[in-house]
């Protein structure tokens, strides 16, 4: 069997490059889908530990989480979509109108 | 009884608040009378003291229980160094409205404001819980700010925003030390914010030393103590009439008030205590061992207070300011007065917190009222034959001058005469710096009543000839003022019995058990 | 009591099933029934269904409230009923009530329906999570509010502000909400359980063994930056002043009271429940300083203190400065909270500060986003130059400004000065003896001295400058009932505190407590979370598991 800590050093890559993608990429869908890579991440260090745990709550979280994950998705490509009605951009650096 | 003049103010405060500000007349008279309420029942309360019955008297007792989860009580009540104060408050407040009777802007919220200062300032003196004392002490604050910054004079909003941030550093720093003393304090009763409790907690000297310098730098900053004094003369310059009255004769005596009943009374080893410097000495040498430490620092600062206080009042301009800064000279005597923890000392410190307060509502009323709203002008070198002109100010302006002297004849001579005595067996060789300060203020003061009401301009009469004549209002409190000042001044035992009193037994009570205490251990 | 018999199960659950059904039934009206009217009917004929259904609502949990001495559990502690969860059930539909008072007839678009739904299903989100107990639950419900929340941001399609707050929100929720996740998935990979009185069980005495510390660490500290971002804590507050500024200003209300006292309720109820044993120390640095999550929130406390206040000084624009300003009160809560476990044992007054002071700060942000809104909608915008002369123009409204501006100050005898005594106290509290987290309480105190600053420059702007336009500024009786009554609150919770704070403490110290699990086994392990020098460049937690 292959041990846990292969498993969350899998989840730690995969939530690393969806961090970077988040704070480096410029592109609102691209950032979305990084924010869905950590989600992942997330998801596989859930189901591997619930394997090692001996227990099923971990798979029954990561069901959940798939479930959250596609409301995500339908509320932030609303939000993308009514930007673009706007200003015709999905660029992050675009949306400047609020001072940070 | 004495606690209506609390609730008397705040809901006059309120009253007042709510009424439609077309009604000026009514208005003004609510006020009055509110004012007049307070008066009453402080000159009431100061004639039935008992000086033969105990200490505290008109309050309730011991409290009652308004948070019981952290021993927090409505304790109030009065001794012969709070009712003077009391009773100073109600002269200020009284005088202060008849002084304000000419605003017509927005005056609701005027006195509004003003009734909630001065039922802050009523509550904090009568308060016998540390929980309330700040309570009250941090309602007084905020008025002061709108009161200044919407109808005060020159550069008010810059002069009010400093004031009230001094102020409320000043408390935040009394409110770790409140804090830290409350869980501090190890007592059979249980923890309390009960000061007479607390007075009796004997907390650790090595607690006191760095507890008591920051609750007295705390209140001490609203006492006007050098170097966190600048906010006074800029709020004091900028705040309208009855505002600068207010502050200079009652709310700077806050300060010092929190300083004795707090700081003093809860750490009085702290001011008694050696500490040593780790300085080091070729000689083997320790350290360098100081004794009294933090009552020679106060000393100190408070004799640099009357002498810088005094030198930059020399060299002002503008009228106001040299008040200003005199008011920054004489909290340096109560100051003085407090850090010599000698009962000579600390009697000369209330009676000039109660003289000073007279005075220098006096003063201010003279100049932000009298001479200013008439003249348009503050400047010194502008001014000048104003005797002539008014010679009802002119009187009333030197006679307060003369007794912020320390003339003989005027309450302001017992008190810093009593400090000075307080201040020879203390600490002796204060007093060369101190008797500087006192020459200069005379020459300060006798070049402001020069250039002001005499000068060169003492036969250029036109200028002066339109000016409004004096009203009825500022004739009745500026003669209160001034026979208040005389009356103490020529017959003090009418105050100085109850200071007396008082006095002896804080230092009885408070004060020597932990000097002694403090000698044994060495 | 742990409950399996599903009838009493729904009967517990009697005020979410009506919340729900409430939710559903307002979208269907709309559709079914109003869709024809205009929009001003049907914000009508919605906002009263609406607030006839959250005042039902309301009083079954009063009720509920009433009625129940004991503490349910329900599946590990996925749904917990108590009277202390009840109470904040009831603060938060009340808030909503409010919520939807002060946006009433103030149409931000045409779908109304979706607007009244979408809030009553975030009010749902956060009562499940005051009543989670549970890892799952709590995402579940996080992402509840979150999700309808990010819609209500961006409801004004038209206005730019409006959709870039939302995207902003979004984006920054988001991904708090991956952190928080995947911080979840450690922790229970450590522990192996969701429930939180499962992980505090795991975590106790020898049990301590088997669990690999680096993981707990790594999970805690992910899901304290996750939950950091809800609570906007600083460094994690930047979306807050975007999303309240573009927000329209009920929806703001909601994010700054509402969400604010739901995930504060999980953000304790994780720490106090689940996670005591791993509390470590933030007593005096250097010396008794031990890591663990009491170090890392005195650090989110101080830097959320320091950066909310000195951010909230330049702010000119109202709503940002309450964003900013409520940066400034997670970091004050923060410091209850490192306190809650300081000295090994909970804190006796800690947690019932906390609560006290969220229900107070939320009180008072609800009212000044009352004020914002009615002011806000008449003169055109929240900018201060839009409030400036307001005390001439609206003396109502401005005098209720002052009240919400100085009690979040702190000044007595508003409710926000006890409040602040209330938590610095039970911070102190914590170690009375070597007084060993006065530093951050004094830390806090200067801070909330320079708050005074900024609130007073606002109501400068009210009070002390002359009004441009002098035309009145009037708003509807309701929405004027509802704010002096929350104004004439705060003042008295500030005279008579002694009620509340008395009801606080029995609760949670009462007989079944919510708390049951959070008192530590009587040796307290010394906790060897991943000590900094150790710490790998990039997070690959090495399990402790035998190499094979």
């Amino acid at each position: 069997m292959i041990p846990l800590e292969h498993w969350i050093i899998v989840s730690s890559c995969l939530f690393a490059i969806g961090v970077a993608g988040v704070i480096l990429r410029r592109n609102a869908l691209v950032v979305y889908m990084s924010l869905e890579m950590i989600l992942n991440a997330s998801n596989l260090a859930l189901v591997a530990a619930s394997r090692y745990n001996g227990n099923l709550d971990g798979q029954v979280f990561a069901f959940f989480t798939i479930a959250v994950a596609a409301a995500e998705v339908a509320v932030g490509l609303a939000i993308i979509v009514a930007l673009f009605r706007l200003k015709q951009t999905v660029q992050v650096s675009d949306v400047t109108t609020l001072k940070l | 009884m004495l606690t209506w003049t609390i609730w008397v103010s705040f809901i006059g405060a309120g009253v007042i608040m709510l009424m439609k500000p077309e009604k000026k007349d009514l208005i003004r008279w609510i006020a009055l009378v509110v004012a007049s309420v307070g008066l009453l029942i402080g000159l009431f309360c100061f004639f039935t003291y008992d000086l033969g019955g105990s200490n505290y008297q008109f309050g309730n007792g011991d409290g009652v229980a308004w948070i019981p989860q952290f021993g927090i009580h409505f304790k109030v009540g009065v001794d012969g160094i709070s009712l003077p104060l009391v009773l100073l408050t109600g002269i200020i407040a009284f005088t202060g409205v008849l002084y304000s009777w000419n605003i017509e802007e927005r005056l609701n919220e005027f006195f509004g404001f003003f009734f909630v200062l001065i039922g802050g300032v009523y509550g904090v003196f009568q308060a016998r819980d540390l929980f309330l004392l700040f309570v009250f002490y941090e309602i007084a604050i905020v008025p002061k700010y709108f009161i200044i910054a919407i109808w005060g004079s020159t550069r008010k909003e810059y002069g009010a925003m400093k004031l009230v941030l001094y102020s409320f550093a000043g408390s935040a720093l009394v409110f770790i030390g409140a804090l830290a003393l409350y869980y501090t304090a190890d007592l059979p009763g249980g923890k309390t914010f009960d000061l007479d409790a607390l007075a009796s907690a004997n907390f650790p000297v090595s607690f006191q030393l760095w507890a008591l310098p920051l609750v007295f730098v705390g209140f001490a900053v609203l006492a006007g103590m050098w170097p966190f004094h600048t906010w006074a003369p800029t709020g004091h310059v900028a705040a309208p009439t009855a505002a600068s009255m207010l502050l200079a004769g009652v709310v700077m005596k806050l300060g010092a008030y929190g300083c004795l009943r707090v700081a003093i009374m809860l750490f009085p080893s702290g001011m008694t205590a050696n500490v040593t410097l780790p300085l080091w000495f070729p000689a083997g040498m320790s350290g360098l061992v100081i004794h009294h430490f933090w009552s020679s620092v106060f000393a100190i600062i408070a004799t640099i207070n009357i002498v810088y206080g005094a030198m930059v009042a020399l060299v002002q301009r503008d009228f106001k300011f040299v008040i200003g800064y005199s008011s920054v000279s004489h909290m340096g005597f109560v100051l003085l007065g407090l850090a010599t923890l000698d009962l000579t000392g600390l009697k000369g410190s209330v009676m000039q917190m109660f003289s000073h307060g007279v005075v220098a509502g006096l003063l201010f009323a003279v100049v932000g009222r009298m001479v200013y709203e008439r003249t348009h002008t503050r400047e010194l070198s502008e001014l000048g034959g104003l005797i002539k002109a008014m010679p009802f100010v002119g009187g009333v302006f030197i006679i307060g001058a003369f007794a912020s002297m320390g003339l003989p004849g005027f309450s302001g001579f017992f008190a810093e005469l009593l400090v000075l005595i307080g201040t020879w067996r203390a600490f002796p060789w204060l007093l060369l710096p101190i008797g500087i300060g006192i020459i200069i203020t005379v020459a300060y003061t006798l070049r402001t009543i020069h250039k002001a009401f005499f000068g060169d301009r003492r036969n250029d009469m036109t200028k002066w000839d339109h000016l409004a004549p004096v009203t009825i209002q500022e004739k009745v409190a500026s003669l209160m003022l001034v026979a208040i000042l005389v009356i103490v001044g020529l017959y003090p035992p009418i105050l100085l019995n109850m200071v007396d009193k008082s006095s002896d037994q804080f230092i009885k009570h408070h004060v020597k058990p932990s000097i002694s205490g403090n000698l044994a251990r060495q | 009591m742990n409950s399996s018999n599903i009838l009493h199960v729904l009967n517990l659950l009697t005020p979410e099933i009506v919340l729900c059904g409430l939710a559903f039934g307002v979208l269907l009206l709309d559709i079914i029934f109003f869709r024809s009217d205009s929009v001003e009917h049907r914000h009508e004929q919605l906002g009263c269904s609406v607030i006839i259904g959250l005042v039902m609502v309301f009083f079954i949990y009063a009720l509920q409230y009433m009625d129940w001495q004991n503490t349910f559990v329900v599946g590990h502690g996925a749904f917990v009923a108590s009277r202390l969860n009840t109470l904040f059930k009831m603060a938060v539909v009340g808030l909503a009530l409010i919520t939807v008072v002060i946006g009433f007839k103030t149409p931000y678009s045409t779908h109304v329906g979706e607007y009244y739904g979408l809030m009553l299903f975030s009010v749902l989100g956060m009562v499940f999570l005051i009543s989670s107990e549970d890892l799952l639950m709590i995402f579940i419900a996080l992402e509840l509010i979150s999700l309808t929340l990010y819609v209500l941001t961006a409801f004004q399609k038209g206005a730019r502000r409006s959709v870039e707050g939302g995207l902003k929100y979004f984006i920054f929720g988001g991904f708090s909400a991956a952190f928080l996740l995947f911080g979840l998935s450690y922790i229970y990979g450590a522990t192996g359980h969701t429930s939180l009185r499962e992980i505090a069980g795991a975590l106790q005495g020898d049990q301590l063994a088997k669990v690999p510390m680096k993981m707990l660490g790594i999970g805690i500290l992910f899901t304290l930056v996750g939950l950091g971002f809800k609570i906007a804590a600083a460094p994690f507050h930047l979306w807050a002043p975007d999303a309240y500024e573009g927000a329209p200003t009920p929806v703001a209300a909601m994010i700054a009271t509402g969400s604010k006292i739901a995930s504060f309720v999980a953000l304790t109820k994780l720490l106090l429940i689940g996670l005591p044993a791993a509390a470590g120390s933030a007593l005096s640095w250097p010396t008794r300083w031990h890591s663990g999550w009491a170090g890392t929130v005195a650090i989110i406390a101080v830097l959320s203190m320091t950066i909310g206040n000195f951010a909230a000084i330049m702010q000119t624009n109202v709503k940002r400065l309450l964003a900013y300003s409520s940066v400034a009160h997670a970091g004050y809560i923060l410091v209850a909270i490192v306190a809650i476990q300081a000295s090994g044992v909970p804190a006796p007054s800690a947690a019932p500060a906390i609560y006290f002071y969220i229900i107070i700060y939320a009180l008072t942000n609800i009212g000044a986003f009352g004020v914002v809104n009615a002011i806000g909608s008449k003169a055109g915008g929240d900018d201060f130059e839009h409030f400036t002369g307001m005390a001439r123009r609206s003396p109502y409204l401005s005098l209720l400004m002052l009240i919400f501006m100085l009690s979040l100050a702190g000044i007595p005898p508003l409710a926000g000065f006890f409040g602040k005594f209330y938590l610095f106290a039970a911070a102190v509290q914590a170690d009375p003896k070597n007084l060993g987290l006065l530093w951050l309480v004094a830390y806090a105190i200067a801070m909330s001295a320079v708050s005074l600053y900024y609130y007073l420059k606002l109501t400068k702007q009210m009070y002390v400058l002359p009004a441009k336009d002098p035309r009145r500024v009037t708003s509807n009786p309701a929405m004027n009932t509802s704010l002096g009554l929350i104004g004439l609150m705060v003042l008295l919770m500030g005279v008579f505190p002694n009620k509340v704070v008395e009801r606080f403490e029995n609760l949670n110290a009462n007989p079944y407590p919510i708390w049951e699990a959070a008192v530590p086994p009587p040796p307290q392990p010394e906790i060897p979370v991943p000590a900094p020098a150790e710490k790998p460049a990039v997070p690959a937690p090495a399990a402790p598991a035998p190499k094979s």
